[in-house]
C-alpha cells in the first residue's frame, strides 16, 4: 500500500536519511522508533510530500507520490510533532477551517467536527481558544484536525511529547481504536519504547538516518535470544570495574546506567560468578544484581550502544 | 484560496490590536503634523527705509498673493522694538529691486519665506527686463507663463499641498508597518507548523499564497482609503477629483509593499530577525522616499539615487500629482508602472527565497 524505497535526504553537510526502505500494509500499525536526530521526522516529512528527497521514491498503491503528490494528500492525515494550530482561534474554528481545506462543508462539516470532537473528548471545550488549553488538550486537538477527513493513512510524529500520563494514555487508546475499529493504517514515530510496544504490529528502528532493524516485537526481541541483560547496582561506580567486565569473553557491551552498569552478554553459566570475581578484585561493593528479559530498549541498546533518549 | 483568505480575516478579528495601533498612529501623526497647523498663515512684519508708502503697498500686494504668508507693513522703529521684545523672530526690509532680513532670533521659517520673496522679486524683475527690451511691442506674458505649467487643482491651496504631503507620506509610511507586521504571520505559521499542514493538504501552494497575499493587500488598501476618508471629513483635506486614479495608485503601491514584505521575509531567517528588520526597512524607506520631507529639499546625489529604489517615492509622487494637480492615471502611468514592476520583482525574489529557506 505505502512503500518507501531507498529514500535519501542530504542537507548541506549532513545526510539526515540514508537509504531507508520500509512499507505499510493496509490497516497495519507500524512504529518508527529511534532517538532524537535519527531521521524519523525527515523520513515522514518526505512520506507526506512536505520535503523532496535527494534520492529514492515513495509509492502509494504503486504510484509515485513524489511525482503525483495529489494522490496521497486527500487520504493522508498528518499529526505533526508541534502544535500546528491557530492559537488565537477556538478549537471549533480551527477544526472548521481545516475541514474546509479538505473539501468538507455545510452539514457534513458540522457533523464530522462534532464526531471528532467527541472522539478526542473535547466537545464541551470546543469554544475555548487553543491558547487557553492545557498541553494534553492541545495535543488531542492537534490529532483531531488530522482525522476530520477520515484519512486512509495516519502519520503521527511523536504525538505525545511533553504531556501528562493521563492524556498520553487517552491518546494511545484513541489511536489503537482508530487502527483496530476503523482500519486506519497508522505510522507512529516515537522515542518512547512502551508506546510503540503497545500500539504497533511491526517496528522499524532507525539510527543515524538508517533503518538498523525491523520486524514484529517478538522478531526484534529474538535478536537478543542468545543473550542476556544483567543490571549490576553498585555502592559506588568505578570505571575500572566496567573495563574489567568488558574484557570478559562473554560480555558484548557494558553500558553505564544511573545505578551502576548494564551488561549485555552471551548466555553463559559462569557470567554471574565472573561478575562477582571482578567486583572482588576491583573492591567494588555490589548492592543488587538483576537478570532481565530483553525489551525493545535492550534491542536498541544492543544495536546502537546508546539508549533511546540519549 | 477563499478559505485561507477568510481565515486571515478571522485571525485579525480575534487579534486586531496591531492593525488598530498602526491605524491610530497614522491618524495621530497626521493630526499633529498637518492637522494642528490648521489653515494659519505665517505673518511677516515688513518695513522699508527707502521706498515710498505707495511702492511698499505695491510690493505687499505682490507678496501677499501667497496663501501661506501675510506681509504686514510697520514702521522700522516698531519692528525693532518687537524684535527686541522677542515678539517676532525676523522682519523684512524692502529696498528698490532688493530686500534684506532683520533677524532677532534664528527661525526655520526664514528659509521658506526667503524662497517665496526671492521668487516674487525674480519674477517681477524678469518682466521688467523684458519690458525694457521690447519697448515697442506688446507681449502677452500671461500666454507664455501659462503654457505648459501645471496648475493646482481648484480647491488645493499652496498650504494644503504641504499638508497633503504629510497626509500622503504618513499614510504610506504607516501602512508599511501594518502590511509587514501582518505578513510576519506567514513566518509564524511556518514556525508553528500550520503552514506545513496546509502544504500537505489538497490545496495548491498558489492557492495558499494568493489567499494570504490577497488578505494583506486588502488590509493595506483599507487602511489607506479609510485614512483618506477620515482626513477628508475630520481635517477637511481635499483629495481632488481623480478619486479612481487615487485608488489605482494606492493599489499599485500596496501591491509593491506586500511584495517587498515577501522579499524581506525571504531574506530573514527567524521571526526575531523579521521584527528587527521591519522598522529599519519602513523608516529608512520613508526617509529616503520623501515621506517625512519633500525630496525637493534633498541635494545629496547618493540619497536621490537611493530614493529611486524605494516604492514610497513613486507612491508619493503619483499621489501628490493626482491629488494636487488633478493628474489622470495616464499622467501618472510612469510611477504606477515602476511600482508594479518593483512589485513583480520583489514578489518573484521573495517567494523563491522563502521556498528555499525550507
Amino acid at each position: 500500500m505505502f512503500e518507501v524505497e531507498e529514500l535519501r535526504k542530504k542537507f548541506k553537510t549532513t545526510t539526515a536519511v540514508d537509504g531507508v526502505n520500509l512499507y505499510l500494509e493496509k490497516g497495519e500499525s507500524v512504529g518508527l522508533l529511534g532517538p532524537n536526530g535519527a531521521g524519523k521526522s525527515t523520513t515522514i516529512s518526505m512520506m507526506s510530500t512536505l520535503l523532496s528527497p535527494t534520492d529514492g521514491d515513495v509509492r502509494y498503491n504503486g504510484k509515485s507520490i513524489l511525482k503525483q503528490p495529489e494522490i496521497i494528500r486527500p487520504v493522508l492525515g498528518m499529526v505533526p510533532q508541534e502544535i500546528a494550530l491557530y492559537e488565537e482561534l477556538t478549537a471549533l474554528e480551527n477544526m472548521k477551517f481545516f475541514g474546509r481545506v479538505y473539501g468538507l462543508s455545510g452539514k457534513k462539516l458540522d457533523n464530522k467536527v462534532a464526531e471528532v470532537l467527541e472522539l478526542v473528548g473535547l466537545e464541551d471545550r470546543k469554544k475555548d481558544k487553543i491558547k487557553n488549553y492545557s498541553g494534553g488538550m492541545k495535543r488531542r486537538i492537534n490529532i483531531a484536525v488530522a482525522l476530520l477527513h477520515e484519512p486512509e493513512v495516519l502519520i503521527m510524529d511523536e504525538p505525545t511529547v511533553g504531556i501528562d500520563p493521563q492524556s498520553r494514555s487517552y491518546i494511545l487508546e484513541m489511536v489503537k481504536n482508530l487502527n483496530r475499529e476503523k482500519g486506519m493504517t497508522v505510522l507512529y514515530t516515537s522515542h518512547y519504547m512502551e508506546e510503540v510496544e503497545k500500539l504497533c504490529d511491526r517496528i522499524y528502528i532507525m539510527d543515524h538516518g538508517q533503518v538498523i532493524a525491523s520486524g514484529t516485537k517478538s522478531e526484534l526481541k529474538s535478536i537478543l535470544s542468545s543473550e542476556e541483560t544483567v543490571l549490576v547496582e553498585l555502592q559506588q561506580k568505578q570505571v575500572g570495574f566496567a573495563d574489567q567486565l568488558s574484557e570478559l569473553d562473554v560480555v558484548q557491551k557494558v553500558i553505564e546506567v544511573e545505578q551502576g552498569f548494564k551488561i549485555i552478554a552471551t548466555k553463559a553459566d559462569q557470567l554471574l560468578a565472573d561478575i562477582f570475581d571482578v567486583a572482588k578484585r576491583e573492591q567494588v561493593q555490589i548492592i543488587g544484581i538483576h537478570v532481565q528479559t530483553p525489551t525493545l530498549e535492550d534491542v536498541f541498546l544492543h544495536l546502537t550502544g546508546r539508549k533511546l533518549r540519549d | 484560496m477563499l478559505t485561507v483568505f477568510n481565515l486571515q480575516w478571522l485571525r485579525l478579528i480575534r487579534e486586531p490590536v496591531l492593525v488598530f495601533t498602526f491605524f491610530g498612529l497614522t491618524i495621530g501623526f497626521v493630526f499633529f503634523l498637518a492637522g494642528s497647523q490648521g489653515s494659519s498663515t505665517i505673518t511677516i512684519q515688513t518695513f522699508s527705509d527707502t521706498l515710498s508708502e505707495q511702492e511698499v503697498a505695491v510690493w505687499l500686494e505682490r507678496l501677499n498673493e501667497s496663501d501661506t504668508y501675510t506681509f504686514n507693513y510697520n514702521e522700522r522703529e516698531e519692528v525693532e522694538n518687537e524684535l527686541r521684545m522677542s515678539q517676532i523672530s525676523f522682519a523684512l526690509n524692502l529696498e528698490a529691486d532688493n530686500y534684506s532680513f532683520l533677524v532677532g532670533q534664528d527661525s526655520h521659517f526664514i528659509a521658506a519665506a526667503n524662497q517665496h520673496i526671492m521668487q516674487t522679486f525674480q519674477s517681477y524683475l524678469r518682466i521688467n527686463e523684458v519690458n525694457a527690451q521690447l519697448t515697442d511691442e506688446t507681449v502677452s506674458i500671461e500666454h507664455y507663463v501659462q503654457s505648459d505649467v501645471k496648475t493646482l487643482s481648484t480647491n488645493v491651496s499652496e498650504h494644503d499641498e504641504m499638508g497633503l504631503h504629510v497626509v500622503a507620506g504618513m499614510t504610506l509610511y504607516f501602512v508599511i508597518y501594518t502590511i509587514l507586521f501582518n505578513l510576519s504571520n506567514i513566518v509564524l505559521e511556518k514556525k508553528t507548523g500550520t503552514w506545513d499542514r496546509l502544504i500537505i493538504s489538497p490545496l495548491k501552494k498558489t492557492q495558499i499564497y494568493i489567499g494570504q497575499l490577497a488578505h494583506h493587500f486588502m488590509l493595506g488598501m483599507l487602511q489607506i482609503i479609510i485614512s483618506f476618508v477620515l482626513f477628508h471629513f475630520m481635517l477637511g483635506y481635499n483629495f481632488g477629483t481623480q478619486l479612481l486614479t487615487i485608488v489605482a495608485v494606492v493599489m499599485a503601491y500596496v501591491f509593491s509593499i506586500v511584495a517587498l514584505g515577501m522579499l524581506v521575509m525571504g531574506l530573514v531567517r527567524s521571526s526575531q530577525q523579521l521584527q528587527a528588520a521591519i522598522p529599519i526597512v519602513a523608516t529608512a524607506m520613508a526617509m529616503l522616499g520623501g515621506a517625512f520631507w519633500p525630496l525637493e529639499i534633498v541635494t545629496n546625489n547618493i540619497l536621490l539615487f537611493l530614493a529611486r529604489l524605494v516604492p514610497i517615492r513613486y507612491g508619493l509622487e503619483a499621489l501628490i500629482r493626482t491629488i494636487v494637480y488633478n493628474d489622470s492615471l495616464l499622467d501618472v502611468i510612469q510611477p504606477v508602472s515602476i511600482l508594479l514592476l518593483m512589485g513583480v520583482i520583489f514578489m518573484g525574489l521573495g517567494i523563491n527565497l522563502m521556498e528555499k529557506i525550507k
